[in-house]
């Protein structure tokens, strides 16, 4: 276990590193000039070499790469090119509890919603529930994120006064500032998400219903609730614990488009004004901690997937 | 016959013959799959009518502006005062383009790059994994945004961008479709008997793959047209001219309180597609017998 | 507030007074460049204090103001204290707020409430002491020597003096800590005279030093920053939380997340500000501030103009107040003078020789076919005036209000299409293409443009939507066939003519190749001379005459198609009181706002 768990971590890094050094190069032949943005107003080209040189981008591009690398590793991602030039990992540390949050939340109300839809369609197979639960799973898959999130604003916001509209607090601010703000955007993330998750766990159960294993257990005359719940619900779970990893995939790219909507300035919203301001360091480093999230989730998945399901081992 | 002719018949394609029949029984009984058919077929004439259709100039402009849905404009006018339906159809010929365009892109790449590396294996294969886990680490949805933000905007630069992100999806199913039929033994039949390896490739390796490839494109499909609207909501999708259904619904963002027609329906019609080719696709899962595949 | 009231009323009898026996003063050139209200041209009261004040350079618009009630400005109601909430449109974070770095107006917006200047613009855009409490200018206009307020505190303690002005001068001079040290090109040096009096001496005349380069929101270059505190903070968080001399004083800023503002007691002036509290959170886009607005999570919007279409939502609800004015600024259809078919090599040329040109034809058939009402109707919702130069209605007394009629630029689509015709497209058989370079806020109404082009002369455009940092890059190397760009700040007719017109101007294509393009978008020698002349012309009447000549020769060679001056747009809540003595177009001073 230690062995395999060691070489994917070594894999994982070594993802991060390719991905951080083709966004490197890639960055830097897109057309599209910060400085020269930021100088639009003030017209001062003294001003601009001052800071092209500020940024070390005066230099050839290999030394960038080279000096940029070296303090990435020890942790100094650079600071961001406008304005305040706010270094970088204070963006990354007030962006990454923002996304966390919407992520969670959106996580645990799509789970609100699909283990129960997904059990009922599953017991109440082909009745006016499964139907129910099915179309709702589609239409929950075919609606753009952020259609839902502008129409949750525009029917909720504005007519429940304690829902705000806009914006975030952080957990510090208290619980229920936090929550509340947290509420609509998690709804449209997370729709889409529990549209999968109820559909995997409705055929999960079909699966799991027809084991030997469970008509052993119906023939013993176990309760059909307790039946539901206690054998084949976690056997059913199996499979889904194996999408997390593309859940935050999934929410990850729901939190781009819906943090947009919501004003929250995330990890998707950072990645994306830094793309389109040409904002090197930040996208450098908003890059790497998605690209970290998403191959530790990966490995942490697989190692939660042996946890669960005992036949799985990894050593060798 | 030929030795070969032997083989096509002995592995190749054992289900085509009452295949097509099977599905349109299958998709006759399933309700939500007849359903589906019956929407995008709507879609599909209405994007080939187009121009016939359409009652206005999709991009005049008057000044009857912000107007609901009448006699003159059934769906209503926009904030610039053109004829929403006229936008919406002419749109809908776009949306399916860049749903269709794309997916064929990737698949013909993916598929391309899949069968390559499970075929020959070695370094080729390695070369080609490593890159697929590298675009495998992140959402397709994030490599589009990056990829038109190197890009630009505009229809082409959207297509490319959405169908590079799919790569990934298709070039694993590919590959692995190809590695446990390889060792099949009509696969190395076909070798002792001196049969090229392209068209081993061609001519058996890929007839058998396509049953996950076809379900994975008919969901890409919705994840395309999903993607697109996606990407010009934040302001890195077509130009501004171009009615495409992600375009009009997100343009109608400032207006929906005001003008609910503008909001509601691009996004039905967003709805309505996928929603019908994921019926499709489901039916197509079922037929074909096909785990899930890859999401956004 | 009945004692203030009091005062006032004496204040104003006293000024007026003081009018009387002044109007024999020869009020040569002691108001250079207090633009606007002193020369309000017919209203001789206002001007005559304006005058005045000047003149005596001890009668400062700072003392004189809450007395000058009579000229325009509303006292307000309501009482002291309370916060208020203000959502800041179109944006996604408020990138910085040190002036040294500051590009933005929605930037300043906010400094303006945290940071002094030497002068600050009133709500008739002129120039009135802030730091400074008086000053006067040497007889040839190069030399200002200005007295400052005294007993001025920082946010965090320090005393605000001449060091202090001297050190802001430094830091702004220097490109590896400012960007606004072209704003002081034209100064040859600054001197301490005393503990509370500096010199500014300039290398030449310059009408517009004290709106320009001294005032303290847009000027940002004499912005004055607390040295105590640079010295201690690490820039960034000085550019979160820079510490200044103002009535608020920042609490709390977090990129995105929005920036706190609370009262500082120890303002200079006691009687502000009155709030206690302003919390201001950027929201992007416009569905969702139009309802923060109506579910009254904000009271007030500030930042990016509105987009046109919440403003009739906001006019439509009785519970906001909309208030419009002519807003300072103007907008173009920018055409490429090297296009081989808008091509124009020599603007130098009389006009009747250019007239003999096609590619002056097609500019201006373009700019002649560009129905601006229209286009305001559509693309604005009505709001804005029809634009035919860079300067603006709200620079009042230089705005030149019969160049709509007298312009070549006025609309004519019969002589547009002849021209076209002429040039040898008849409704626009033959035209190529043209790419329009506009930004993603200006997507929506550069469609109007393109619609009005394709329905009146029949050509076709096609939007290339850039950010902001990609096509700027392209105008600035003359690679672009159209593009849609303007300016929203000018307080000055020096902001269009210096800024856009001449042919070193910032914008004129400052990274072409000099050897292939001679000049950028646009070169004019008249134009040129006027402008520098204009620039160092003390006398208001000279001035005008030489800032509209230059704006009527722009208009008629078409440096440009001008489209339209937006509007300036300021959205609250009844409960607040928005004191038409604060409402300074562009800027959202808060000391005086008050809630009821």
């Amino acid at each position: 276990m230690s062995g395999y768990l060691l070489r994917r971590s070594i894999g994982a890094l070594i993802v991060m590193w390719a991905v951080a050094t083709l966004v490197f190069f890639m960055l830097r032949i897109v057309p599209g000039d910060p400085f020269a943005a930021m100088m639009a107003d003030a017209g001062d080209m003294e001003a601009v070499e001052a800071l092209r040189r500020k940024f070390g981008l005066d230099q050839p591009m290999y030394i960038q790469y080279l000096k940029w690398f070296s303090n990435a590793l020890q942790g100094d991602f650079g600071t961001s090119i406008y304005g305040a030039r706010v270094p970088v990992q204070q963006l990354l540390l007030e962006a990454i509890p923002r996304t966390l949050s919407i992520a969670g939340l959106s996580f645990i109300i799509a789970l609100i919603i699909a283990v129960p839809a997904g059990l009922i369609a599953a017991t109440k197979r082909n009745t006016g529930w499964d139907h129910g639960v099915t179309l709702f799973a589609f239409l929950g898959l075919s609606m753009p994120d952020f259609w839902l999130a502008i129409l949750l604003i525009v029917f909720l916001a504005v007519n429940i006064s304690w829902l705000p509209a806009i914006g975030y607090e952080p957990l510090s601010a208290g619980f229920w500032p936090w929550l509340s703000h947290l509420i609509l955007p998690a709804i449209a993330v997370g729709t889409g998400f529990a549209a999968i998750i109820a559909r995997m766990i409705r055929s999960a159960m079909l699966e799991v219903l027809k084991t030997d294993y469970m008509r052993v257990a119906r023939a013993k005359g176990l309760k059909q609730s307790t039946l539901m719940i206690y054998h084949a619900l976690p056997n059913a779970l199996i499979p889904v614990v194996t999408v997390i990893g593309i859940a935050f995939a999934l929410l990850m790219s729901g939190a781009v488009v819906v943090e947009n909507v919501f004003s929250i300035k995330g990890l998707g919203r950072l990645l994306i004004q830094g793309i389109l301001n040409r904002d090197y360091p930040v996208v450098q480093g908003a890059i790497l901690v998605v690209s970290a999230i998403f191959v530790f989730s990966n490995l942490l998945v697989d190692m939660l997937y042996g946890v669960i399901d005992p036949r799985i081992r990894y050593d060798s | 016959m030929t030795q070969e002719a032997v083989l096509d018949r002995a592995g190749a394609a054992p289900r085509r013959s009452s295949g097509w029949a099977r599905f349109a029984s299958l998709i006759l009984a399933d309700k939500k799959a007849l359903v589906g058919l019956v929407i995008l077929s709507l879609f599909v004439v209405a994007a080939v009518l187009g121009p016939v259709l359409s009652p206005y100039d999709p991009n005049a402009m008057d000044f009857d502006m912000i107007v609901g849905p009448s006699w003159t404009h059934p769906l209503g006018t926009d904030d610039l005062g053109r004829d929403l339906l006229s936008r919406l159809i002419v749109g809908t010929q776009i949306s399916l383009f860049v749903g269709v365009s794309t997916v064929a892109i990737a698949l013909v790449l993916g598929v391309g790059l899949g069968v390559l590396a499970g075929y020959l294996g070695g370094w080729v294969d390695h070369v080609i994994m490593r890159y697929i886990d590298l675009q495998w680490a992140f959402p397709n949805f994030i490599i589009a945004v990056y990829l038109v933000a190197v890009l630009g905007t505009g229809l082409v630069n959207v297509i490319v961008a959405i169908s590079l992100a799919f790569v990934d999806d298709f070039a694993r199913i590919a590959r692995s479709m190809v590695l446990s039929i390889k060792e099949e033994q009509y696969i190395a039949a076909a070798r002792t008997v001196g049969v090229s390896d392209f068209r081993i490739m061609w001519r058996h390796i890929l007839p058998n793959a396509t049953a996950p490839i076809i379900v994975q494109a008919t969901v890409s499909v919705s994840y395309a047209i999903l993607g697109e609207a996606s990407l010009s909501f934040l302001g890195l999708g077509v130009e501004a001219a171009t009615p495409t259904w992600g375009l009009i619904l997100s343009e109608s963002r400032s207006f929906i309180s005001r003008a609910w027609w503008l909001g509601i329906f691009p996004g039905l019609a967003i709805m309505l597609t996928v929603l019908s080719i994921n019926f499709l696709g489901d039916a197509l899962r079922d037929f074909l017998d096909v785990r899930e595949g890859r999401g956004i | 507030m009945k004692k203030s009231t009091n005062l006032t009323e004496r204040q104003r009898t006293q000024i007026e007074d003081d009018l009387k026996n002044a109007y024999d003063f020869d009020p040569r050139d002691p108001l250079f460049g207090l633009s606007r209200a002193e020369m309000s041209g017919p209203r001789l009261k206002r001007r005559a204090v304006l005058r005045l004040m000047a003149a005596s350079g001890t009668l400062t618009a700072a003392q004189l103001l809450p007395g000058l009630g009579g000229l325009g400005s509303a006292r307000a109601d309501g009482h002291a204290g309370g916060t208020l909430n203000c959502g800041w449109s179109g944006v996604g974070e408020i990138q910085t707020l040190d002036p040294a770095q500051i590009n933005q107006v929605l930037q300043f917006q906010i400094s303006s409430n945290v940071l002094s200047g030497l002068m600050h613009i009133n709500a008739d855009l002129v120039a009135e002491g802030d730091l400074a409490e008086s000053w006067t200018v040497s007889d040839d206009g190069t030399e200002y020597t200005m007295k400052l307020r005294e007993g001025v505190t920082f946010h965090n303690g320090d005393t605000c003096d001449a060091d202090d002005v001297l050190f802001t001068y430094e830091r702004s001079k220097d490109p590896n800590q400012s960007i606004h040290g072209r704003v002081l090109n034209n100064v040859a040096g600054l001197e301490k005279v005393d503990a509370y009096t500096v010199r500014f001496k300039l290398k030449k005349a310059q009408a517009s030093f004290l709106t320009k380069a001294l005032e303290r929101s847009s000027g940002r270059a004499m912005t004055i920053v607390s040295r105590g505190a640079l010295a201690s903070m690490s820039p960034s968080d000085y550019g979160l939380m820079p510490v200044g001399t103002g009535p608020f004083r920042v609490t709390f800023h977090q990129l995105g997340q929005g920036v706190v503002l609370e009262k500082f007691d120890n303002y200079y002036d006691p009687e502000r500000p009155k709030l206690d509290k302003v919390i201001i959170k950027p929201i992007s886009a416009a569905e969702p501030l139009g309802a923060a607005m109506e579910a009254g999570d904000i009271q007030l919007i500030g930042g990016n103009p509105i987009a046109p279409e919440l403003i009739d939502r906001f006019v439509a609800n009785p519970d906001l107040v909309v208030d419009e004015k002519p807003g300072p600024g103007f907008q173009s259809l920018w055409m490429n003078p090297w296009h081989e078919h808008m091509k124009v090599t020599d603007f130098n040329k009389p006009l009747d020789e250019l007239m003999k040109e096609k590619g002056f034809k097609v500019r201006l058939a373009i700019a002649k076919a560009l129905d601006r009402d229209r286009y305001l109707k559509q693309a604005q919702f009505g709001r804005g005036t029809a634009a035919y130069g860079t300067i603006n209605p709200a620079m009042g007394y230089y705005y030149d209000e019969a160049l709509a009629e007298t312009s070549g630029q006025s609309f004519d689509l019969e002589e547009a299409r002849r021209l076209m015709a002429e040039a040898g497209y008849p409704d626009g058989e033959g035209f190529p293409t043209l790419k329009l370079i506009t930004t993603p806020s200006n997507r929506r109404e550069s469609q109007v443009v393109a619609s009005i082009l394709k329905r009146n002369l029949n050509i076709d455009i096609e939007l290339l939507t850039k950010e902001f940092s990609v096509g700027i890059e392209d105008f600035d190397t003359m690679n672009w066939d159209m593009r849609r760009a303007g300016s929203g700040g000018d307080y000055d007719p020096d902001d269009g003519l210096v800024d856009w017109m001449q042919t070193t101007s910032k914008f004129n294509g400052r990274k072409r190749n000099e050897s292939t393009h001679p000049f950028g978008y646009f070169s004019e020698a008249e134009v040129d001379a006027l402008t520098n002349e204009q620039s160092a012309t003390a006398d208001i009447e000279k001035r005008r005459e030489l800032v509209q000549k230059a704006n009527r020769i722009t208009s008629d060679k078409v440096a440009c198609a001008f489209l339209y001056h937006p509007s300036d747009i300021l959205v609250h809540h009844k409960s607040v009181n928005f004191p038409a003595i604060s409402r300074i177009p562009g800027l959202v001073d808060l000391d005086r706002v008050t809630l009821s």
